[in-house]
């Protein structure tokens, strides 16, 4: 699991590749801090990479998500896999993401 | 002692309503008996009145008719004596006339006043009179020592100018008989009386008149004159000798009631009284002779009158009585017979109990719970006894030992208790024979000897008894004239081919031959017994192999359980609703196939949640197995890795080392996984689910993982075993 964070102007990409089961989702909770610090700004995960996920790596998107509600940013999620579409939809997550392409 | 106080009671509570009967249909046997004895008396009363009157009427009728003829004779003669007053002799021819003309006038006397005919002396009486001939004969009656002027007849006439009857006397002068004299006064032109015309009457008759009255054979009847003399009686001696007071105290006790009686007589009245002597009573009817003042009266005894009446009464109470004994006697003997059917009924109802209790006792020896090895992944198993009300002797049995299944089915000849004792004795010769033998023609055969040994009531066994090597699905088995089992696959249903044999407890030493079949995975062996083909409807119609065979045919692929319940739903629709005569007894042995020794499909994990990439390891291995396509094996995968997440989580106290332990199973269409901890007591499926519709805010962290298990698996179920927490998945893999 790689989580990759690029800061641009106006916005931060975060590019997601590898499983984010449950041991990976306790590392990735410390990788997004960048994320976390930077949630009024546009956040853009990028899922291209991302084989897999489990509701451990789930919560830790909601943590980001919540922190952008607050602090008045956006969570863009872009190049979701059907396999990672089926488990956000299974969970309700979809309805919660702004989710393109 | 509730039993045997409460027919007593009962026997209380029957006495008590034999007892309110008696007193009823005494009471109203007594009331009609009074009421008719009442009615009767009343009648006879009547009857006897109105014969006693009318008697009494006819007999005065009688006696007036006769006095009247004499009436007549002297008022008829009155103007010949009136004119024949000049001539004093001429007087005795018309006394001569008046006995010629009535032969009923025993003599006639004209009697002048005194010194009516100077010449003739102070008194001149023509008097003519029958003598002992029978002959007319005449004398001058007034004589110095027959002073007539001072005699009844005479002194009255004068005073009773209609005539008048005189006292009954006994003529002892002449007739010397019973006589009674009307007389008449004779008034010359000039209205002044100068003689009495009279005409005696003998009352002889008078006696034949009264005794002909003829009432009752016991009465009798009096008659008394108005002074109470009495004229006739049924004692000839009281006759002119005693008067009527003298007769009543004769005939009835001295008391107010008889001298009231003789009163009202002697008054001339009419009517009736009673009269007691002693403890007898009579009835007395009296009434006057008009033209005299006398009374005629008829004494009937009571029991003339009742005497009938009260036999009659008599015989009805007795009547009643032996009624009211052969009453008690019934009541008696049907609250015998009642206690005895309770009895009977009582004894039939603890028998059945007992049967009941039998049944229970016989039911509790069969395995019945279901799934019986909940563990096991390679045998599904289902049995079932549908009991006909009758205590059966069907049995079935299965155990499990090494890698063995024994089973057996069999059904005893005939019913009831001795059926279900033999049944019981099967079982435990089954249990016995089978504890370490892996042969079933030797089981069978040392069943046999030891129920040939003992059998003397000649009942028999019919049984199948089956060895399955759980491993491969091989099984072996002997028959001993049992129905052959059918074996059901998805493609269809056949039965399996057996040796018949005879049944177990005939001959000693039989030789039974093993035959030897293989189970392949997902094929179940269905053992019946012929209750299930035997089960007639109403037309006794047969159920049948062919039909059992049929529906066998269309269930491959369900449960054990499912298999029977539509074999059981195809009889029930056969038989409809007709009485099961015999027990129905199916066992449903599916193999689900051996583990495949080849595949590691057991993992064992520690508590450690670095431990989960070991995991998705483990799943893609059984998912590519098991033929999942791609995406389906990524939510497995999660599907796994969420539950043992769980367990790794949750299971152990923080710092206490455990393990989980995940087993795969891969058969046709699906994958079981069997996630096993020894942690604490922990069902995550009775987590309620999250709610996936709330905003990011309301969203809580936890509760997704079961959530993803839930969605992603077909079959979730949890289960406490032998101290482990015990969750199984099964995921379809094929639609």
């Amino acid at each position: 699991m790689e989580i990759i964070i690029k800061s641009e102007q106006d916005n931060i990409t975060a590019l997601f590749s590898g499983r984010l089961d449950t041991p990976a989702s306790l590392q990735a909770a410390k990788d997004i801090q960048p994320l976390l610090d930077q949630a009024d700004k546009t956040i853009i995960l990028d899922f291209s990479g991302l084989e897999y996920i489990s509701s451990s790596g789930l919560r830790v998107l909601l943590t980001l998500r919540k922190e952008a509600a607050r602090k008045g940013g956006k969570v863009i999620i872009r190049a979701i896999r059907e396999e990672i579409r089926q488990v956000f939809l299974m969970t309700g997550f979809y309805n919660l993401f702004d989710i393109q392409g | 002692m509730a039993r045997s106080l409460k027919p007593k009671s009962f026997l209380g509570v029957f006495a008590r309503q034999g007892l309110a009967i008696i007193i009823t249909a005494a009471i109203l046997l007594e009331a009609t008996a009074f009421l008719q004895f009442y009615f009767s008396r009343r009648g006879i009363e009547q009857e006897a009145t109105r014969r006693a009157e009318s008697e009494l009427e006819n007999t005065e009728a009688e006696i007036s008719g006769i006095m009247s003829q004499v009436e007549v004779a002297v008022k008829n003669n009155l103007w010949a004596v009136r004119n024949m007053l000049p001539h004093p002799d001429s007087l005795y021819d018309i006394t001569q006339r008046i006995l010629d003309f009535n032969p009923s006038v025993s003599g006639s006397a004209v009697a002048m006043i005194p010194d009516y005919y100077r010449s003739r002396g102070r008194l001149y009486s023509p008097y003519s009179y029958r003598n002992a001939e029978g002959e007319i004969a005449s004398k001058q009656l007034g004589t110095d020592t027959y002073d007539y002027t001072g005699m009844e007849w005479f002194t009255e006439a004068l005073t009773h100018p209609d005539g008048y009857w005189s006292e009954p006397y006994f003529d002892e002068g002449g007739g010397e008989m019973l006589m009674s004299t009307f007389s008449m006064p004779v008034y010359d032109s000039k209205g002044r009386t100068v003689a009495v015309l009279t005409a005696d009457m003998s009352l002889d008759w008078l006696s034949a008149v009264v005794d002909d009255i003829d009432v009752y054979p016991g009465a009798y009847s009096l008659m008394v004159s108005r002074s109470g003399q009495m004229m006739v009686a049924q004692a000839e001696t009281l006759v002119m000798r005693s008067n009527i007071q003298h007769v009543i105290e004769e005939i009835a006790d001295k008391d107010s009631v008889s001298d009231a009686l003789s009163r009202s007589m002697l008054s001339g009245e009419r009517g009736r009284g009673t009269i007691h002597r002693g403890r007898s009573e009579s009835e007395v009817f009296f009434a006057p002779i008009q033209k005299t003042g006398w009374s005629m009266a008829i004494v009937v005894p009571h029991h003339e009158i009742y005497g009938n009446v009260e036999k009659i009464g008599s015989l009805v109470a007795l009547l009643q009585i032996i009624g009211l004994i052969l009453l008690v006697m019934i009541i008696r003997q049907t609250a015998i017979s009642m206690l005895k059917l309770r009895d009977v009924e009582e004894r039939k109802e603890v028998i059945e109990r007992e049967l009941q209790v039998a049944r229970n006792i016989q039911m509790s020896m069969l395995p019945k719970t279901f799934p019986p090895f909940p563990d096991r992944h390679d045998l599904d198993l289902y049995g079932v006894i549908i009991p006909a009300k009758e205590v059966g002797g069907d049995l079935y049995d299965f155990f499990i030992r090494g890698d063995y299944l024994c089973f057996c089915i069999g059904d005893v000849s005939g019913k009831g208790v001795p059926a279900s004792l033999v049944m019981a004795m099967t079982r435990s010769l089954f249990r016995t024979a089978s504890a370490h033998e892996n042969c079933p023609d030797r089981i069978i055969g040392n069943m046999n000897d030891t129920m040939s040994e003992m059998n003397e009531s000649s009942m028999f066994v019919t049984c199948f008894v089956g060895i399955l090597d759980l491993t491969s699905g091989q099984f072996r088995y002997c028959n001993a004239g049992h129905n052959a089992p059918i074996i059901i696959s998805t493609g269809g249903a056949r039965a399996l081919d057996v040796a018949s044999n005879i049944p177990l407890g005939i001959e000693i030493d039989m030789k039974f031959e093993a035959q030897e079949a293989t189970l392949r995975s997902g094929e179940s062996l269905l053992l019946y017994t012929d209750g299930l083909t035997e089960a007639e409807n109403e037309d006794s119609k047969l159920y049948g192999d062919a039909a059992l065979l049929k529906v066998a045919g269309t269930i491959g692929g369900l449960s054990a359980k499912e298999q029977v319940d539509k074999i059981e739903e195809s009889v029930r629709a056969h038989v409809a609703g007709a009485p099961q005569s015999d027990d129905l007894t199916i066992l449903n042995i599916r193999y689900l196939g051996a583990p495949d020794a080849a595949t590691d499909r057991h993992l064992v994990l520690h508590n450690d949640i670095q431990q989960i990439p070991q995991l998705a390891g483990f799943v893609e291995t059984i998912a590519s197995e098991s033929g999942m396509p791609q995406g389906m094996a990524m939510s497995v995968n999660l599907a796994l890795e969420e539950a043992v997440t769980n367990v790794i989580m949750y299971a152990y106290p923080k710092g206490k080392e455990g393990l989980v332990e995940v087993e795969a199973i891969i058969r046709k269409g699906e994958v079981e996984f069997i996630i096993s901890d020894s942690g604490q007591p922990f069902d995550p499926t009775a987590r309620a689910d999250v709610d996936t519709s709330l905003s990011v805010e309301d969203r809580p962290i936890g509760g997704l993982g079961i959530h993803l298990v839930r969605k992603i698996m077909d079959v979730v179920s949890y289960a406490r075993v032998s101290g482990r927490n015990v969750l199984r998945l099964i995921k379809k893999t094929q639609a």
